[in-house]
């Protein structure tokens, strides 16, 4: 079969779950293509883990599809989870079994050639030296590097990683970072639910942020953090330059000791000024501000209710 | 289905209790002879020495004539009833544990992520305790008869025709086959539950308490019996009482007249351990499957 560089390996639409009169996700639509890696953001309980359970056929929707290579979970489930690779945000092993062992019990149900992949998987985690120990002897990073190995066995076409970094210090951090980029070089798409901001911006081509089982936001981080980015004018008559600058169509106006905080798009930095000094109002400084994903995931998820904007 | 079977020995084997089991049930079995000689033969010796006057108790011949039980021509008698005794509790307990745990260390979620399919997991995990119950009783009847062998030596007791094979694995088989609905049982509560602890304990009180019940009721009334014979204990006992023959545990329960017919036990037995399998299905199936279950 020809593997397609772009293809959708993993869709949703309209997903929707209800714990009774909770919504743990309400008409989710995602995509993740092979080679890419989409960051799945939201504060806890927005509906993330919901969701991945939805993927992998754990959780039954009550409304929607998902699609992994094109066949839906939920009728073809076994065919579907061929192709994917799941890491859970609670890594949960044997632990009377090695860390070997555990992987090639997985094997043994994954099939096909899994078990020739356990030691090289084990060494490519920086599990080697370990892999005979007991699972319960493991530390919680061991258990993470552990569990994202048991993904690869099957060779996905589709990664998805639960919080892959919980438990792991800096330098594993990074480790599991590069590790991703590879998996995403390797033609594989990779779904990742991820709190640690710092990591998603790292490591993902675009996000989907949702907040109570909506999607609220959604693009590259590029696109995401433009909504944030703001302009610092330091100007001394500051109502008549909101006056001025109210006419613009300009998203948010704080008002700072120095002067104004202007959010809006990152490229209208000439017109703002234009449009100040025509009005006789001078600034002493226009100085274009970048928010991080973390400002705008912080933006988003404290504004009570879906916001209508997303990046594309 | 077939890989999944295929993980599920790999695990069984690496895991110390099925071993554990293994042991006990063969120090058990082969122990038990050595007990009942050492202690005939000790009140033998009492009463030769005279310090044990036979009055009200068992003369040397009544005493012999027990330790005979030993004998190898008596194993689908005695060997098997022991393993049987031990191994119904044993398997039991195993069979709750061996679900049970899946949900207690997360392990199911892990397999069903892994393209495990839940009627997969269900059956791997029954056609696994049938084949551990199977290695058990096995086990655990070779021991007997390698009891029964070396007691019979060490005694200077006659062994006759020594073991009828046959007869004592077609014992043993019906013996293992009046277990499964019990394991059934403590697998189905272990599912509904998602613990092992829940179905060690159903399983074992369903086993005593309503084997007692029925007895009881039955020896109050006979016509009970036309409702308790309904139920698991007098059918596994109409099973067990003709696979020895006359012989058995059986044979010293005064209701044993009013038992099922051995047919109709079978029917019974095998209706109710596709029933609490199908049970336990339906919950599997119809559960969202979330961090811990």
């Amino acid at each position: 079969m020809t593997v397609q560089p772009h293809e959708v390996v993993l869709r949703t639409t309209g997903l929707v779950k209800r714990f009774g009169s909770i919504t743990a996700v309400d008409g989710l639509d995602l995509e993740v293509r092979r080679g890419e890696v989409v960051g799945l953001l939201g504060p806890n309980g927005a509906g993330k883990s919901t969701t991945i359970g939805m993927v992998l056929g754990l959780i039954t929707p009550n409304a929607g599809t998902a699609e992994v290579l094109g066949r839906d979970v939920r009728v073809r489930r076994e065919d579907a989870l061929a192709g994917v690779g799941a890491m859970l945000e609670v890594t949960s092993f044997y632990p009377y079994l090695s860390g070997r062992d555990n992987l090639a019990a997985v094997a043994l149900l994954r099939g096909g050639g899994a078990l020739a992949r356990v030691d090289p998987l084990l060494a490519r985690l920086g599990l080697g030296p370990r892999g005979g120990s007991k699972f319960r002897t493991y530390s919680l990073g061991m258990r993470q590097r552990l569990g994202i190995a048991s993904t690869l066995l099957a060779d996905p076409a589709l990664v998805i990683l639960d919080e892959p970094a919980n438990g792991l210090d800096p330098a594993g951090q990074r480790e599991i970072r590069e590790l991703i980029r590879e998996l995403a070089g390797e033609n594989r798409g990779v779904l990742l639910a991820s709190h640690l901001l710092y990591e998603v911006e790292q490591v993902c081509d675009r996000v989907l942020v949702i907040k109570k089982g909506k999607l609220i936001a959604s693009g590259t981080i590029a696109e995401v953090t433009r909504r944030g980015a703001y302009f610092e004018i330091v100007v001394d008559d500051k109502r008549r330059a909101t006056e001025i600058l109210r006419g613009l169509r300009i998203k948010e106006i704080r008002e700072t000791p120095t002067g104004l905080d202007v959010v809006t798009d990152p490229g209208r930095g000439a017109e703002l000024n234009r449009a100040l000094a025509s009005a006789g109002v001078y600034a002493s400084a226009l100085i274009p501000r970048a928010t991080s994903l973390e400002d705008v995931f912080m933006e988003l998820t404290e504004t009570e209710g879906p916001s209508a904007a997303t990046a594309s | 289905m077939l890989r999944l079977l295929r993980s599920e020995i790999y695990r069984l084997r690496r895991r110390w209790m099925p071993w554990i089991m293994l042991g006990l049930i063969f120090v058990a079995a082969f122990a038990i002879y050595f007990l009942i000689w050492a202690s005939t033969q000790a009140q033998i010796e009492l009463i030769r020495s005279g310090q044990a006057p036979p009055q009200g108790g068992p003369t040397i011949a009544q005493l012999q004539e027990t330790l005979l039980i030993v004998t190898p021509e008596r194993v689908q008698d005695f060997g098997v009833s022991v393993v049987s005794g031990f191994g119904s509790v044993m398997l039991i307990v195993f069979a709750a544990s061996h679900v049970g745990t899946e949900f207690g260390w997360g392990t199911f979620r892990t397999l069903l992520a892994h393209g495990a399919s839940r009627s997969g997991f269900l059956v791997s995990k029954a056609a696994s305790l049938i084949f551990y119950a199977l290695v058990f009783m096995t086990v655990g009847t070779a021991a007997a008869i390698a009891g029964s062998y070396t007691v019979s030596s060490l005694a200077g007791l006659p062994v006759g025709t020594g073991v009828d094979v046959a007869e004592v694995a077609r014992v043993a088989a019906k013996s293992e086959y009046t277990f499964l609905p019990y394991m059934a049982l403590a697998l189905a509560i272990a599912v509904w539950s998602k613990s092992a602890g829940a179905g060690i304990a159903a399983g074992l009180v369903v086993y005593f308490a309503e084997g007692l019940v029925a007895t009881l009721l039955v020896s109050l009334n006979r016509d009970y019996a036309q409702i308790v014979n309904w139920g698991l204990s007098r059918n596994a006992s109409a099973l067990t009482r003709t696979a020895s023959g006359q012989g058995g545990p059986a044979t010293q329960d005064p209701t044993a007249s009013t038992l099922p017919d051995p047919t109709q036990a079978a029917i019974v037995l095998a209706v109710y351990a596709v029933i609490f399998l199908a049970l336990a299905y339906w919950r599997l199936r119809s559960r969202d499957v979330t961090v811990g279950g």
